[in-house]
């Protein structure tokens, strides 16, 4: 144990000297990524221990797959356990334990390919029969979180040793990529103990305190190649920004993820850190309206609404500007469904006030419920929503409330509050969640039969340029009748060590997608 | 005597029962359970009927009460409802944490404020009395997370001198795990220091204007033989009280300080479990917490009265 500290310790200095020069080379942009170009090129090294520092845990974790909520247990499940479907720095889905798939024409039946030769923690080999078990976690009498979105399987069948099949109640070209969310993680057929998670992962566990320091040791020979470098991981638990971030200065930590955006470019500019930012890929803010609720089911009111919010001067002054502009729909810019052709909603006060005229208001019938809950800076962001309103005559009332339950007291409860939208693998799952008449998470309550069908249409459709015009409609209407006041999506900020190799941003979480145990190597 | 410390200690019984009652009720209160909590705002509601059924949430509350303080009188705190790990495994080496921190940030500043005090005391008006007077005042006034971090700014980020990094781990040698905790313990001295000095000197003080005082003065006693002899035994009462005050905040109130310093101790245990209302947590925490108060009360009280031949006299025993 204390041989792996002394390596690592001796790996860092070593380095010192190296990073003369890799600092002068690396691309550093105002306000943008910092990464030595270098680091790409080169090959995976393997050896020491990885210390990570992250926020999104509490005492409360476990490996159970069915309940994961947040970052740091993801990350943990990610150390001992793989996934069926792996997301690469596109977004797009790759075999994992998934080695291929077909489709059949419509969408409807899927046959995939179980990669062979695989060795559980445990030393059992990994079977179809693994998998089904692994999939039927999420379904039919569980209490599983995916469940919901795992009910489309109608059935699942074994074909060979090495196949099965999967049949859905209709078509869905975006199946596969709702295989690769993180709850789907594969365990040995029958396991139910979570207190002694098993997985065909880099790492084994070696110690896990909940709230405290889970620690890995690697198992030797990962089936992935260039994958898996450390001798041992250690995920501490820091859930406070500042702590994190001094840990990382003073070299107590190799990796810090959920950096605060109001200091993070004074830590750029440490020579002995590296900080990857991804942009745009984060949280959605939204101020949500319930369009079945007066005013707002008054279109012309929500409009006011969203012609009335500087959405620039929130992103400036409350996210420092590591965000990007959200144009009231949950598709982020990244997306290969990506509506460019939609304009930018700008700040207009003037057609803001017209909207209000419109909809007959006098413009002090709005309340928000602002609280911590939503987000930590709910309330600076609500505060400069209620100035930028002003000059449109609108006087915003703010009600404050406090951050506790804040779920499932106000949230779908009060006509108009916060909500944050985490980012979805596929434009359909992102769209459908949020906006389609029949889910349970439409917030805003808008419901539109057309959207319905075009959300249907897509799903079905094969012919990628066919389905982005689709989605590009369905945005256009989300952006112009649905309640989302969506006014940014923020980057995801990590910080790293000089010494820490093969870091990249992603489109989903932080932390290289939370593996990156699994994918970082030290120089 | 006796009769006094078992009549404190029935109604310490009494109390801590009452407290168990009220946490478990304002617990049960709070919007949301343990399944729509660990379940998150995507759970359908069938599913969080099926995991309330699982976890036992559907079953009365003076069940649920009953169970849980029968297992507490065998010495079991239960199960928790997010983690399924027995309490009595996973809360000792939290309470042991919060009680080390506490017990060597009370060896720190115990001594250290009384004896400032007592200087104090000793050259009322001074300028070493204004000068702690003002010291003491500016380290009540700053709230504690900026201590913290000022601490963490200058020991750890700018001299690099100190881990800013608190938790103690098995492996850690034991000066290892003393310099981890320098930060906390320097933090939590500031702030509770400051207290009990002014506390010391004002009780000085005021039994420094008694007529037996003036007769030791002019019998020709040192002024430094008065104070210790005479008036300290005498201003010992509220000194020990609120010393005993500081040590119960030192056990219950440091959440803040335990995240900036990631030292994971009590008070962070159950705020997470508040958070997702994992009840049996929230109760054992509890009664540790109403633990910590309730025996230190009694300690601060037995021993005014052992100091102070009067109270002992009339409590009888």
């Amino acid at each position: 144990m204390n041989d792996a500290k002394t390596d690592a310790r001796r790996g860092h200095l070593s380095r010192r000297s190296f990073l003369g020069t890799a600092a002068a080379t690396a691309t550093v942009t105002a306000g943008g990524l910092w990464l030595p170009r270098a680091a790409h090129a080169d090959t995976p090294k393997k050896g020491g221990t990885l210390r990570l520092g992250m926020e999104g845990g509490t005492s409360t974790d476990s490996f159970n797959p069915m309940t994961l909520s947040d970052e740091l247990p993801i990350a943990l499940c990610y150390c001992i356990m793989n996934g069926l479907i792996e997301f690469d720095a596109e977004g797009l889905p790759q075999p994992e334990l998934f080695e291929s798939w077909e489709i059949e024409p419509g969408a409807v039946k899927w046959v995939f390919k179980i990669r062979q030769g695989i060795a559980f923690s445990n030393g059992k080999t990994l079977t179809v029969e693994d998998v089904i078990y692994s999939i039927n976690l999420h379904r039919g009498e569980s209490v599983s979180q995916l469940k919901g979105n795992l009910e489309p399987i109608t059935e699942i069948t074994k074909l060979s040793d090495s196949q099965i099949a999967i049949t859905l109640n209709e078509g869905n070209a975006d199946f596969v990529a709702l295989l690769g969310d993180y709850h789907l993680l594969v365990v040995p057929e029958g396991h139910t103990d979570w207190t002694k998670p098993i997985g065909t992962g880099a790492y084994v566990l070696e110690s896990f305190e909940p709230g405290v320091r889970a620690v890995f040791t690697a198992r030797g020979d990962y089936w992935k190649p260039g994958r898996g470098n450390f001798d041992r991981v250690e995920v501490l638990y820091i859930p406070d920004a500042v702590a994190r971030t001094s840990a990382l200065q003073s070299g107590q930590i190799d990796g810090a993820n959920r950096l605060d955006p109001r200091t993070v470019d004074f830590l750029a500019q440490a020579p002995n850190l590296n900080v990857v930012r991804g942009e745009g890929t984060g949280l959605r803010y939204v101020f949500c309206a319930r369009v079945s609720d007066d005013p707002y089911t008054n279109q012309n009111a929500v409009l006011a609404l969203k012609y009335g919010i500087d959405r620039q001067k929130i992103i400036d002054n409350v996210l420092n500007g590591y965000a990007t502009l959200g144009n009231d729909h949950t598709i982020n810019p990244n997306s290969p469904f990506f509506n460019a052709e939609l304009p930018q909603r700008p700040y207009d006060p003037d057609k803001a006030a017209w909207h209000l005229k419109e909809a007959g208001l006098t413009g002090s019938e709005f309340r928000l419920t602002v609280s911590e809950g939503a987000w930590v800076t709910m309330p600076d962001c609500a505060q400069i929503f209620q100035q930028s309103l002003d000059p449109a005559g609108i006087k915003l009332e703010l009600n404050k409330v406090p951050a506790d339950g804040y779920w499932s007291n106000v949230w779908r409860v009060d006509p108009f509050c916060g909500v944050i939208w985490a980012s979805r693998m596929t434009a359909d799952e992102n769209l459908t969640v949020c906006y389609s008449s029949t889910s349970p998470m439409n917030d805003s309550n808008w419901k539109n039969e057309a959207f319905d069908k075009l959300l249907t249409e897509a799903r079905v459709e094969l012919d990628q340029g066919k389905r982005k015009e689709i989605y590009a409609t369905c945005q256009q209407m989300v952006s112009d009748e649905a309640g989302h006041v969506l006014f940014a999506i923020n980057d995801t900020l990590d910080g790293y060590g000089k010494n820490v190799m093969g870091v990249n941003k992603h489109p989903r979480f932080g932390f290289d997608d939370l593996r990156v145990a699994e994918k970082a190597w030290f120089a | 005597m006796k009769r006094y410390v078992a009549t404190r200690l029935l109604l310490g019984l009494v109390t801590l029962f009452c407290v168990t009652v009220l946490v478990f009720v304002a617990t049960n209160m709070l919007p949301g359970d343990a399944a729509t909590e660990i379940l998150g705002r995507g759970a359908t509601p069938e599913t969080v009927a099926r995991f309330r059924a699982q976890l036992g949430l559907d079953d009365p509350l003076v069940l649920r009460y009953g169970k849980w303080i029968w297992g507490l009188l065998h010495g079991d705190l239960g199960q928790s409802l997010t983690t399924q790990a027995s309490i009595n495994d996973t809360i000792w080496p939290r309470l042991w944490s919060t009680l080390r921190l506490a017990g060597l940030t009370a060896l720190v500043s115990v001594p250290l404020a009384i004896g400032l005090g007592v200087l104090s005391a000793a050259r009322e008006g001074s300028f070493l009395d204004r000068a702690l007077a003002m010291a003491a005042l500016t380290a009540i006034s700053f709230p504690e997370f900026f201590t913290a971090y000022l601490l963490i700014l200058v020991f750890s980020v700018k001299l690099n001198l100190l881990p800013n990094l608190s938790t103690i781990f098995p492996e850690m040698t034991f000066l290892e795990a003393l310099r981890a905790m320098v930060l906390p313990v320097m933090a939590l001295s500031c702030l509770v220091t400051a207290h009990m000095m002014r506390m010391t000197r004002t009780s000085i003080l005021s039994v420094m204007s008694q007529p037996y005082i003036e007769m030791a003065f002019l019998k020709g006693v040192p002024r430094a033989a008065v104070i210790t002899r005479h008036a300290l035994p005498n201003a010992a009462a509220p000194i020990i009280a609120v010393v005993a005050m500081n040590l119960a905040y030192l056990v219950v109130g440091i959440v803040v300080i335990e995240v900036v310093f990631v030292y994971p101790g009590l008070g962070q245990y159950m705020v997470d479990a508040v958070g997702k209302r994992d009840i049996p947590v929230v109760q054992a925490c509890g009664v540790f917490f109403a633990l910590a108060f309730i025996g230190l009360n009694l300690i601060s009280d037995v021993l005014a009265v052992l100091v102070n031949p009067r109270l002992r006299r009339r409590t009888g025993g």
